[in-house]
């Protein structure tokens, strides 16, 4: 009773964090990604963009795009409109807008494993044979699996004019080109200067530096592993490169079928416990009746 | 302020609707369908099926097999486990045992239509093509479930192959409801046992829900308060929209969603198109 007191004076007052009960407008735009796919770093880019006046900050970056999940309805409602809100939430109905980071799951997972012994979740030297399996099914972070967020978004509004997907390797390649997307989908004018500036302020060594500084008051570090960062190698193939065979092999039998349609690089043929959009009939021919 | 004090009282009470703020157990098994494709008739199949000796009708079936959109959190938290679950929800990661009913979304679209006109969301003169450009484009007020291609689409790419996913077609249950409710059976753990299943068919018959509906429409809580003369229970038919939808909404609705309508067995009548839906206004940043 005290717990659902306590609750309901939160919600009187606003201070209940918004997360799934956001009210959103349709100008809003949310930057989304399954945890470990680049969304940072987007973020300083992003913020970079919108406030192209003063150098980014982890602290800065946090203000210009908060996280749906970490600020309260209150914090929300007084945001200035057009609101940059950053989401890891499967599908959501309300988000008109959206710019959607995905990431090859296997170095989604082993920046995931990495940032949970950063997080003292798992110790230095936690088997990867035993983790991957349960990150396989969704049960090391509280968004969904890899599949259940990559694929409900990509089901329910791929082609959607209000969402732009992006590949985080892309991003890594050509980070410009990208970039003047996202300028375009956000409607500000992607002037080289500008571009060069937002991508300046977010390349990952200043991020490095950045993160000395103000790794004890920026809420995804604080109270974590001093000596584990968390921008880390910034780059792709790393999975591929450092995972075990078998682990390798979970993640491609699971989702298969959507890593190859994104263009990610899978050692088998086999795979797709887990549908996708080029795979929607064979869901279909399972015994019907 | 007002609105704010009215759902802080709910919330103490534990009288708020749950909607998507509940507590999931492991147990529980969600049925799942837009609105408008069955899934009251199903809730009805399968309540007759796991409570024989029960009479169910529209006066108990709240209790029994609870709707996340008209129950309160402390109902939920009531029903017995292993709880059976009705609810609209698009995908929903937390829920791991679905029963997804899908039904020919030009049939759901000429359904939904009369139950708004029946919730006095839109007016009788509200045009037929409108609404259907609504239902397509997601600017229903109901739009808390995505359209119905969201909805379908991000249950079926997420979970469609798994074994804990059991997909239904009301056509398909129209047509034999027998077979499908014996599917439904054996997915839930249940013994398929023809009696049992003739007896719940039996139970949960279009006319027999009539009835029900004359006799309960002003209890049950999603019709009381609602206009009388348009029923809940309409016409159990599948493939309506032959006769009754305007060809260019048939249009609309096979380009928007043709893709998806073809895997499930929703032949198109025109050739399906890239789905694209019209572009928000720009933004402006400073």
């Amino acid at each position: 009773m005290i717990a659902r007191l306590g609750a309901a004076a939160k919600y009187l007052l606003g201070k209940d964090v918004a997360g799934r009960n956001l009210r959103t407008y349709p100008d809003d735009t949310f930057i989304v990604s399954y945890p470990k796919s680049g969304n940072t770093w987007t973020r300083f880019l992003v913020a970079s963009l919108i406030h192209c006046e003063e150098p980014m900050t982890f602290l800065k970056a946090d203000r210009v795009i908060p996280t749906i999940d970490a600020q309260s309805r209150a914090f929300f409602k007084a945001l200035p409109r057009p609101r940059v809100i950053k989401s890891h939430f499967p599908f959501d109905q309300n988000y008109q807008r959206v710019i959607y980071i995905v990431r090859d799951p296997k170095d989604v997972a082993v920046s995931q494993y990495h940032y949970q012994i950063k997080r003292k979740v798992l110790q230095d030297g936690h088997p990867m044979e035993e983790w991957i399996p349960r990150f396989v099914a969704g049960e090391t972070c509280p968004y969904g699996s890899w599949g259940e967020n990559v694929g409900s978004w990509l089901a329910a509004r791929q082609n959607h004019s209000g969402f732009l997907l992006l590949r985080y390797e892309d991003m890594i390649r050509h980070t410009d080109v990208e970039l003047i997307k996202i300028a375009n989908f956000l409607g500000i004018d992607p002037a080289p200067q500008r571009i060069q500036w937002a991508i300046e302020q977010s390349t990952a060594d200043r991020m490095r530096k950045l993160e000395q500084q103000e790794a004890g008051k920026w809420d995804s570090t604080k109270d974590t592993r001093k000596d584990k960062f968390f921008v880390r190698s910034a780059k792709s193939g790393e999975g591929k490169a450092t995972l075990p065979d078998q682990c390798i092999e979970q993640i491609e039998s699971a989702w298969g079928p959507l890593m190859r349609w994104l263009g990610y690089e899978t050692s088998s043929k086999g795979g797709g416990v887990h549908a996708n959009p080029d795979v929607l009939e064979s869901i279909l021919e399972q015994p019907a009746r | 302020m007002m609105d704010q004090f009215n759902i802080l009282v709910k919330k103490l009470l534990g009288t708020d609707i749950v909607g998507r703020n509940f507590a999931i157990y492991p147990d529980d098994t969600f049925l799942v369908s837009y609105p408008r494709s069955g899934n009251t008739w199903t809730r009805f199949l399968i309540a007759n099926l796991v409570h024989p000796t029960v009479d169910i009708s529209f006066a108990n079936i709240e209790r029994l097999i609870p709707d996340t959109s008209s129950q309160s959190s402390w109902a939920l938290r009531r029903t017995p486990r292993p709880r059976i679950i009705k609810t609209h929800e698009y995908f929903d990661h937390r829920c791991r045992r679905i029963v997804y009913i899908v039904r020919d979304p030009r049939d759901v679209a000429l359904s939904y239509y009369d139950f708004q006109r029946k919730y006095r969301h839109i007016e009788d003169r509200y045009p037929l093509e409108s609404y259907v450009n609504d239902f397509v484009t997601g600017k229903l007020n109901s739009i808390d479930w995505g359209t119905w291609g969201e909805n379908v689409a991000s249950w079926f790419y997420t979970r469609g192959k798994t074994r804990d996913f059991l997909l239904l077609r009301y056509e398909d249950m129209m047509e034999d409801p027998f077979r499908e409710l014996a599917r439904t059976a054996t997915f839930l753990g249940i013994d398929p046992d023809p009696a049992r299943l003739e007896q719940a068919v039996a139970r949960s018959s279009a006319d027999r829900m009539r009835e029900m509906e004359k006799r309960e429409s002003k209890d049950w809580v999603a019709t009381k308060n609602h206009r009388q003369d348009i029923p809940f229970v309409r016409v159990a038919k599948a493939g309506g929209w032959k006769e009754k939808l305007p060809a260019s909404c048939v249009e609309q609705i096979e380009s928007a969603w043709g893709e998806i309508m073809m895997s499930l067995g929703y032949e198109l009548t025109v050739t399906a198109q890239v789905p694209v839906l019209p572009t928000p206004g720009k933004l402006e940043f400073q």
